[in-house]
């Protein structure tokens, strides 16, 4: 081994980068930028799971156990009748509530207490966050009311009540339908932006731009071109998730493939606007720490938006990610169709992303080629 | 200076252009009358494809002005009638060459595909994956891409560059077969058998149109009797009226 040959390399390989300072420049600063994210979704820990509680109790019991429970960082309680939790739940403004029965001090000898638990189900996290509240709460709330016995305190054994899915759910279901948006955006991307630079790289763009072609001839052209592919592996994406995997689904699988298209077609414009400020295939590879890693952290597939840093939030909601994971969250997990307005917002969003993405791409695409 | 208007096919007046501190077209003045075959000459960055690009639109320029078929640049609505051919081979590696030539016709929406093909000797290889070809068959076939839709401009930029000399000649019969018809060429080069083809050459050198004429009219004015000494010898002569 020859060190003046090996090092002809090294050397070789150090001016590269200095006569490519965005190269140099991501190198230093996507570091700081994914780890700052992660440390301000994770630092906190997690928010409280939001409960409702109906207390009907006519004895002392009911009370007491709501006061524990607000003292508890598990949660927050909130008190309020039982339709406006039915609402709350459905809305998702609640992950879940209590209802105390009327004879709850009453029933303490009989064993059998009738606390009913609700949750949403669709995040195993608060649900067992409320359980673990209940589980320290009770034994506190008892110790005022119960007569000294030599029997031991009752078990609360309180069997949650699932507004959708269930407990047969696993993280693969929780994950894997938010998942399936983000493969799709992240492949398109990669694919459009590429191919388009190709286009440049090898001078046939300036070919195109020398004939009667217009920019957004060329930019609907591929956008078409590149959704039949991307139709294709929608398809694939979805056989692959729901029958093989055994994804649970409580939705329309034509909803599902509704949002991965326009995922798609958001991403390939993405891909050709943002082909249009990279000079190589490396350059244009090297925007995904910058465009696909923050919204994998921050789409809520990871850590729900809604327990983000504020300002976080509104970084969150302007990436197109967010809106998909939140759109198959609502149709998979949760079986709603287009009557729900949270659902319509999510398609609304992507689709206006999508046009967003289109008219940047034709926009920026010059004819001029310096 | 002149200003641009007449029957020419390609007119330039006082033509500028600069990429930052570097002068690339130091006001050049050009007409070229309608089926006639220019070749712009000159060394390796002197100016030859900037021009070219100018001419299609391209380019900005700072100054100057350029008119195209009868049109003032830049103009999108001329560019269906001119045939523009990059230096390096622009074509899609993955496709057959047929179908190269079929896409370049689509997007002039017009074009015998066959007669291009046939034009640069390429029909026995009109199925090939174009990546699988030769350098100089990728040239042929780049050219059959900006003929096939009949140009009435053609804009050529070192089009012969890897091709073997008897198929450059065969080429550049069915080129002067192509002005006969009315086709104007305008091609930048730096062969010196090619420059014999042109019925006018432009000498350029550092942005600057140093000398034109025939090939019989430049050996004369440079008192050689070959036309590469005669443009070394002009072009030694232009260096030296440029120094102070």
């Amino acid at each position: 081994m020859s060190l003046r040959r090996t090092l002809a390399i090294t050397r070789r390989l150090l001016a590269q980068f200095r006569h490519d300072h965005r190269t140099l420049a991501l190198l230093f600063v996507a570091p700081i930028l994914i780890l700052g994210i992660f440390a301000l979704l994770f630092e906190n820990g997690t928010s409280p799971a939001a409960l409702g509680v109906e207390n009907l109790d006519r004895g002392g019991l009911g009370s007491r156990l709501v006061t524990r429970l607000e003292a508890s960082e598990l949660v927050a309680v909130e008190e309020a009748s039982r339709p406006e939790l039915d609402q709350s739940l459905e809305d998702g403004e609640l992950d879940g509530f209590l209802v105390l029965p009327a004879d709850l001090t009453e029933r303490l000898g009989s064993g059998e207490l009738g606390i009913e638990l609700h949750v949403r189900g669709t995040d195993p996290g608060s649900t067992a966050a409320i359980q673990r509240a209940m589980a320290q709460a009770f034994p506190e709330a008892l110790a005022g009311v119960l007569p000294p016995t030599g029997a031991g305190p009752p078990a609360l054994d309180v069997e949650p009540i699932y507004r959708y899915g269930g407990a047969e759910l696993d993280t693969l279901d929780l994950l894997g339908g938010p998942f399936i948006g983000l493969v799709v955006f992240f492949l398109v991307y990669v694919v459009t932006s590429v191919s388009f630079l190709r286009e440049r790289t090898l001078g046939t763009l300036e070919r195109l731009m020398a004939s009667p072609l217009r920019r957004s001839e060329i930019v609907v052209g591929y956008m078409a071109g590149f959704t039949v592919i991307a139709l294709v592996q929608a398809v694939e994406v979805l056989v692959f998730s729901v029958w093989l995997l055994d994804l649970y689904n409580a939705g329309n699988l034509l909803l599902v493939f509704l949002i991965e298209v326009l995922l798609a077609l958001g991403a390939i414009n993405l891909g050709i606007f943002l082909s249009t400020f990279a000079r190589s295939e490396f350059q244009a590879v090297q925007f995904i720490p910058l465009v696909i890693t923050p919204q994998i952290l921050l789409s809520g597939l990871l850590v729900p938006v809604a327990s983000e840093p504020e300002w976080l939030q509104l970084v969150s909601n302007v990436m197109p990610l967010t809106y998909a994971v939140d759109g198959l969250k609502a149709i998979m997990l949760e079986g709603r169709g287009l009557e729900s307005g949270g659902l319509l917002t999510d398609l609304a969003v992507l689709a206006g992303f999508a046009v967003l993405a289109l008219l940047a791409a034709s926009t920026t695409l010059r004819r001029t080629v310096a | 200076m002149t200003k641009p208007t007449g029957p020419e096919a390609v007119r330039v007046a006082g033509l500028h252009k600069s990429f930052g501190p570097l002068v690339a077209l130091d006001g050049i003045d050009l007409a070229v009358p309608p089926g006639q075959v220019y070749g712009l000459l000159g060394p390796n960055g002197a100016g030859k494809t900037t021009l070219i690009r100018c001419l299609v639109g391209l380019l900005h320029w700072e100054q100057g002005e350029v008119e195209v078929l009868g049109r003032r640049m830049p103009d999108e609505s001329v560019l269906a009638e001119i045939g523009y051919m990059t230096q390096a081979a622009a074509l899609y590696g993955d496709i057959t060459a047929e179908d190269n030539v079929r896409f370049f016709a689509a997007i002039h929406g017009t074009g015998d595909i066959d007669a291009a093909l046939r034009f640069v000797h390429l029909e026995d290889r009109r199925r090939s994956v174009t990546a699988t070809l030769s350098g100089g068959m990728r040239t042929r076939l780049s050219l059959a891409c900006t003929i096939v839709h009949r140009p009435r401009l053609l804009l050529l930029d070192e089009p012969t560059v890897g091709v073997d000399p008897q198929l450059r000649a065969e080429l550049w019969d069915g080129l002067r077969a192509m002005a006969a018809d009315g086709a104007t060429i305008i091609v930048s080069s730096h062969v010196m058998d090619e420059a014999e083809r042109c019925d006018r050459l432009g000498l350029i050198l550092d942005g600057r149109l140093l000398a034109e004429g025939s090939a019989d009219e430049l050996r004369t004015q440079a008192g050689t009797d070959r036309l590469e000494d005669a443009f070394l010898a002009l072009a030694a002569q232009g260096t030296r009226a440029d120094a102070p």
